[in-house]
């Protein structure tokens, strides 16, 4: 990874911000300069729901270096309900994510780190999707 | 009218020893040489890893220069995993509006000049380097995230999806150009390590390198032999960013488009015989077949399993050549690999699995999951 390329997207990877046509009304993410789906240019920046559904999940044994620290990682497609994001999850075990999906269990975003550029470089982050448990997400 | 006068393929492997020029140069002295020629209009060179891998920019020239054929006109073609068709596409596109005359298409690509975990962070970039693959996810996990959702959609077994590999293998097996020329058994496929759950490493392609070389004619060239195929057409069509942002993740609308300005319905896919198809793994073949319709949506598993697009299936015969799976995959070289393969089938020339008698052929290059499709029609001449 660059570290001024990971800067330019913190909107979108610290935010969750995503884009809405004001032509077509579609929603979606990442940053554009048309909208993806109908060409049109005029577009607003929405904050993207906070509430996601699992749709499907990977549990990835091989990772790049600078991710090593990780493995293995387990990556989800998120339904936000007005688009769907690919992200790495958190907070699941490899042997919960299955039930996750299967129940519905609700999806928040939260900010972790993704990499590192060695011991003594820079370190990324962006959302990962954890469950939301219990009374304490007050996320509604 | 554009004219596939000569083919060569180079086994896929690591060559650690080959760059990609001596690579490249293997391939185009093979057709050159069996062709008889001494110069060519254009040389078009389809690579895409080599970039991130050996870094040389104006890639094309330097081939040039490095096989004689200095004062050419040459060009790179970069188009990810479809580079490769890409090239064939520009190279045609040459011929069709008398650009040219006679035009070599290279296609090379090296990816072992890193440690893998490195290939890997390059291979990444296939997909939206703003979305997708800011996260630690490539090729198989991207495959991994739709192959769940396909086996959870049609309720789907692992082991049904363990069909193709298990066909792709026992084609390449007789493949003197497969990197991967052993059978495997449906229990190895399932039970080999596991790179992205649900996916093993027998459902993806091998890393290797590669070269193969067409050359391309405007007309019949008495000198360079008789034509082995004629290349019909190629179209191609971009799609979204992300399988994310499609209403249906598992159907590729750039492919669908690419087929649709070919006027190829299901119908019209049914009377190919052979076609070469784009398989990085299980589930990237059963939605390239799912989206054409050459096979109802959630029925590639059955339909493989049966044996139906093996020679003596109902047919078309599919990646007889062993496809990604087997014969392996040197990125933006695999696309003329495919066109490569397909012409030697339609000569009945092809040195492994042959389909007898084959008319009319196809070849399907696609990058990532679809964020661009090529589709190349042929037939024998």
């Amino acid at each position: 990874m660059v570290m001024t390329s990971h800067w330019r997207r913190k909107a979108n990877f610290y935010r969750l911000r995503g884009y809405r046509c004001r032509d077509c009304g579609k929603v979606f993410f990442p940053r554009a300069s048309a909208c993806i789906y109908c060409g049109s240019r005029s577009l607003e920046e929405i904050d993207l729901p906070r509430k996601g559904r699992l749709m499907s999940y990977t549990i990835i044994y091989g990772s790049t270096d600078s991710a090593k620290f990780e493995a293995p990682i387990i990556v989800g497609l998120v339904d936000l309900g007005y688009t769907r994001v690919i992200a790495e999850l958190t907070d699941v075990g490899q042997n919960e994510v299955q039930e996750v999906m299967d129940n519905g269990t609700p999806l928040e975003p939260v900010l972790r780190k993704i990499g590192a550029d060695g011991e003594s470089g820079v370190i990324y982050y962006a959302l990962k999707f954890r469950p939301i448990m219990g009374v304490s997400s007050g996320e509604e | 009218m554009a004219l596939i006068l000569q083919a060569s393929l180079t086994r896929v492997n690591r060559y650690y020893e080959k760059d990609v020029r001596k690579l490249a140069a293997e391939v185009a002295f093979n057709v050159i040489d069996s062709a008889i020629v001494d110069d060519v209009d254009y040389v078009i060179v389809g690579s895409s890893l080599s970039y991130l891998q050996s870094p040389q920019l104006d890639l094309a020239s330097y081939i040039a220069g490095y096989i004689g054929l200095r004062g050419a006109r040459a060009l790179t073609v970069e188009a990810g995993e479809a580079s490769g068709l890409a090239a064939v596409q520009i190279a045609k596109s040459l011929i069709d509006s008398n650009h040219a005359e006679r035009v070599l298409v290279v296609g090379v690509d090296k990816l072992t000049d890193h440690v893998s975990s490195e290939t890997y962070r390059h291979l990444q970039s296939i997909y939206d380097t703003e979305s997708d693959a800011v996260y630690n996810i490539g090729h198989a996990g991207i495959a991994g995230l739709l192959m769940r959702l396909y086996m959870s959609r049609y309720g789907v077994s692992r082991e049904d999806m363990a069909y193709w590999p298990v066909t792709m293998h026992s084609h390449g097996k007789s493949n003197p150009y497969a990197m991967l020329r052993f059978n495997v058994s449906l229990e190895k496929v399932i039970n080999a390590m596991p790179v992205a759950d649900p996916i093993t490493l027998l459902d993806l392609y091998p890393i290797g390198d590669g070269a193969s070389a067409i050359l391309l004619s405007s007309h019949e060239d008495s000198k360079a032999g008789d034509a082995i195929a004629e290349l019909v057409r190629i179209e191609s069509a971009t799609g979204y960013p992300s399988p994310a942002l499609r209403d249906d993740p598992l159907f590729i609308e750039s492919l669908e488009e690419a087929s649709r300005r070919l006027n190829m319905g299901t119908r019209e896919w049914e009377r190919v015989d052979v076609i070469e198809l784009h398989d990085t793994s299980t589930i990237t073949a059963y939605m390239i077949l799912e989206t054409l319709g050459i096979v109802d949506k959630g029925r590639a598993p059955q339909e493989v399993a049966k044996g139906r697009f093996t020679v003596g299936g109902e047919g078309p015969v599919i990646n007889p050549s062993g496809g990604l799976k087997s014969r392996g995959h040197p990125v933006g070289a695999t696309g003329v690999y495919q066109i490569a393969e397909v012409s030697l089938q339609l000569a009945g020339e092809f040195p492994g699995v042959r389909v007898d008698d084959a008319k009319l052929g196809a070849v399907i290059s696609i990058n990532g999951h679809g964020s661009s499709s090529y589709v190349g029609l042929l037939r024998s001449v």
